[in-house]
């Protein structure tokens, strides 16, 4: 059997597959969910061309992928792209991460379709448009963390990721309080180094300078908790 | 002689005259001339309609002959409607109830032939008539309903099995449809009342009409059972896509798919040799696989078809031909050949898309042909010069809530300063962060 069903051709340049487009734009435009039905309706009043004539440029653009599937994205639904899903997850998983971190991430992850910094930074966007993630400023770093976490164990965790920082506060913790000269010379590591990150823990208020003597510095005793809570976690 | 007019002559003459149009009609569109189950169907009708002219001639002239006659007529017209409805259901001439209705048949046609098959001239309701009676009467009125229920579910099923697009159409072919059915049951009333085959004639007519512009309307409707057809997918010599097409969403997973396509390149000498074509048998349907001197084409669909098979072969045929060109020159951008939707529209457009399940399914218009605003469009495209990322991008506004893009900007902005501001050493261990864990 031989499949000779006339069809005429048409394409994306004809005036009325034109006038079609323009008005599923309207549509959208309007705030108005776009779908077949009401594409359907409000073009056959203002074309006023056959309802056959009318399937067929619907039908065409169909194929043709001018029309896709999708709608306004809701909080169900704003996870269903693959890339933004595994950029809240791994967020989910690190609990505290710097947008760099993410990139580095999501380049690497071959399920994702990687993408570009803008369309990073749009997925980002969107996540915390619909509350799946917040962010706050932590000195120069811009930290995204999911929102079920504190600001306060989310600076923590983040500070923890460096390995450096990480030794210190442990270190830190283990005693009462410690000169500073003392965590170097345990680390093994460059002094300028060592009281550098030591001077970031201090200005994020992780570890306090013990009064009166100034060159001890113990951890913060109201975050002491939340810190042995974390460092345990991790 | 005085020939024995009376309504019912009329009426049957009628419906003779409307049923035999329809069955000259369906070989009269170019659109359904060539589609084998409305041969099935158009020879069906032109049988059925003799049921009615036999019935007609042998009232008028009051001779049994013609009233026993009329009701054999019925048997190869309700056969060739079941070989019609078995080629569009299964895609095979075969099955139980063919074999039902042929073995039905003999009986009938054994029946027809005792000597009380009619009633003889007798006065009913005014007029002269015959009418069918005894056993004959019996399995003929049986094998009526048999034949009514047969026609109901393949209608029933059409129209459930109808794509969106098509629903109105197959709305109309179930109303068609359904009137064939109850012109049977308005017949059973004329054991009670004979006045009622004006009913069932009235029936059979306007049925017949409606079930033929629908199917005159729109052919698609006789192509909607057999099966689904899911994508098709066209890869150069190197294994390069270069056309893609979806009809259907499949559950064919992605890999399983293109993997064999590639491994039917791999072995294509063996595969030309076998004449290029292949079906592999997947759990979720069927892949048909055609190798030919510079493309090979992979068709996922619900099973495996003859019709499908030729349709593939052919449109291999044109694309080679239309794109020589373009496959010489190694050329793999998909929109050079853009142009094959054309040639799937000349192969496959009987098969109807089901990519949007209903007519409220929510629709998007893809970032390539949405238009938003310029200061915004030029905003995009700097901080997006890649052309995918930036229809990406356009395709996402539409779907995400007014006032996103606004922070979008904003949020880009302070990313960017602040990864441009920092020392690279310390960005290098900002990304390296998922070591220390």
């Amino acid at each position: 059997m031989k499949s000779e069903i006339i069809t005429r051709a048409i394409s994306l340049d004809h005036p009325k597959v034109q006038e079609v487009i323009k008005i599923a734009e309207e549509i959208m435009n309007s705030n108005k969910i776009l779908n077949i039905d009401n594409l359907y309706h409000i073009a056959k009043r203002s074309l006023k061309i056959p309802r056959k004539g009318l399937l067929t440029i619907i039908q065409f653009l169909v194929n043709k992928q001018v029309l896709i599937e999708g709608s306004k994205y809701s909080k169900e639904t704003v996870l269903s792209n693959r890339t933004r899903r595994n950029i809240y997850e791994f967020i989910k998983f690190n609990q505290a991460v710097h947008f760099s971190h993410i990139r580095k991430n999501i380049s690497e992850d071959t399920s994702s379709d990687g993408g570009s910094s803008g369309q990073l930074i749009w997925h980002l966007e969107m996540l915390l448009k619909f509350k799946y993630i917040k962010k706050f400023k932590l000195g120069n770093y811009t930290v995204f963390l999911p929102t079920n976490l504190d600001e306060e164990s989310g600076a923590i965790r983040f500070l923890l990721r460096d390995k450096l920082n990480k030794e210190i506060l442990s270190i830190i913790n283990s005693k009462k309080s410690i000169k500073r000269s003392e965590i170097y010379k345990i680390l093994g590591e460059k002094r300028e180094k060592v009281y550098y990150h030591i001077n970031n823990l201090i200005e994020y208020d992780i570890i306090a300078l013990k009064e009166k003597q100034d060159k001890e510095v113990c951890i913060n005793p109201e975050k002491k908790d939340l810190l042995e809570s974390i460092l345990k976690e991790m | 002689m005085t020939l024995n007019w009376t309504p019912e002559v009329i009426a049957d003459l009628c419906v003779f005259i409307i049923v035999i149009a329809g069955a000259i009609a369906t070989y009269s569109f170019p659109q359904t001339r060539k589609i084998k189950s409305l041969l099935f169907i158009g020879l069906g009708m032109a049988v059925q309609s003799l049921l009615f002219l036999f019935e007609a001639i042998g009232m008028l002239f009051l001779n049994p002959l013609f009233k026993v006659l009329d009701g054999i007529f019925s048997i190869p017209g309700a056969i060739l409607f079941i070989i019609a409805i078995n080629y569009i259901l299964k895609e095979t001439y075969n099955s139980i109830t063919l074999i039902i209705a042929c073995s039905f048949g003999i009986l009938i046609v054994y029946a027809a032939f005792l000597p009380d098959a009619t009633t003889g001239v007798i006065f009913e309701a005014g007029y002269l008539t015959i009418n069918w009676s005894g056993l004959y009467g019996f399995l003929g009125d049986l094998y009526q309903a048999y034949y009514a229920m047969i026609i109901f579910y393949w209608g029933i099923k059409t129209y459930l099995h109808a794509p969106i697009l098509m629903k109105r159409d197959a709305l109309i072919f179930f109303i068609g449809i359904c009137l064939l059915p109850l012109s049977i049951v308005a017949y059973y009333f004329t054991l009670i009342d004979p006045s009622y085959i004006w009913l069932s004639d009235a029936c059979v007519a306007s049925g017949t009409i409606i079930y033929l512009i629908a199917v005159i309307n729109e052919p698609k409707l006789v192509y909607i059972l057999p099966f689904t057809l899911y994508r098709i997918v066209v890869k150069d010599r190197e294994g390069n896509p270069i056309f893609d097409n979806d009809w259907s969403y499949s559950t064919i997973n992605e890999k399983i798919f293109t993997g064999f396509i590639n491994a039917v390149q791999l072995m294509s000498e063996e595969v030309m040799n076998m004449g290029g074509l292949l079906d592999i048998n997947l759990e979720e349907g069927i892949l048909i696989v055609h190798e030919s001197e510079f493309i090979t084409i992979g068709l996922a669909s619900s099973k495996s078809s003859k019709l499908l098979r030729r349709n593939l072969v052919n449109f291999t045929y044109d694309f080679q031909k239309r794109f020589e060109k373009e496959l010489k020159e190694y050329c793999t951008d998909m929109e050079a050949y853009e142009p094959a939707y054309e040639l799937l529209e000349k192969h496959f457009s009987n098969f109807p898309k089901r990519i949007i399940p209903s007519k409220k399914h929510p629709l998007l218009l893809s970032g390539k042909h949405a238009k938003i605003p310029f200061e915004l469009d030029n905003k995009l495209k700097q901080i997006e010069p890649n052309i995918e990322s930036y229809e990406f991008l356009k395709t996402e506004i539409q779907k995400a809530p007014l006032c996103i893009t606004k922070d979008f900007f904003t949020l880009y902005n302070e990313l960017k300063n602040e990864t441009d501001q920092l020392p690279e050493k310390e960005i290098k261990e900002l990304e390296n962060e998922s070591g220390n864990e």
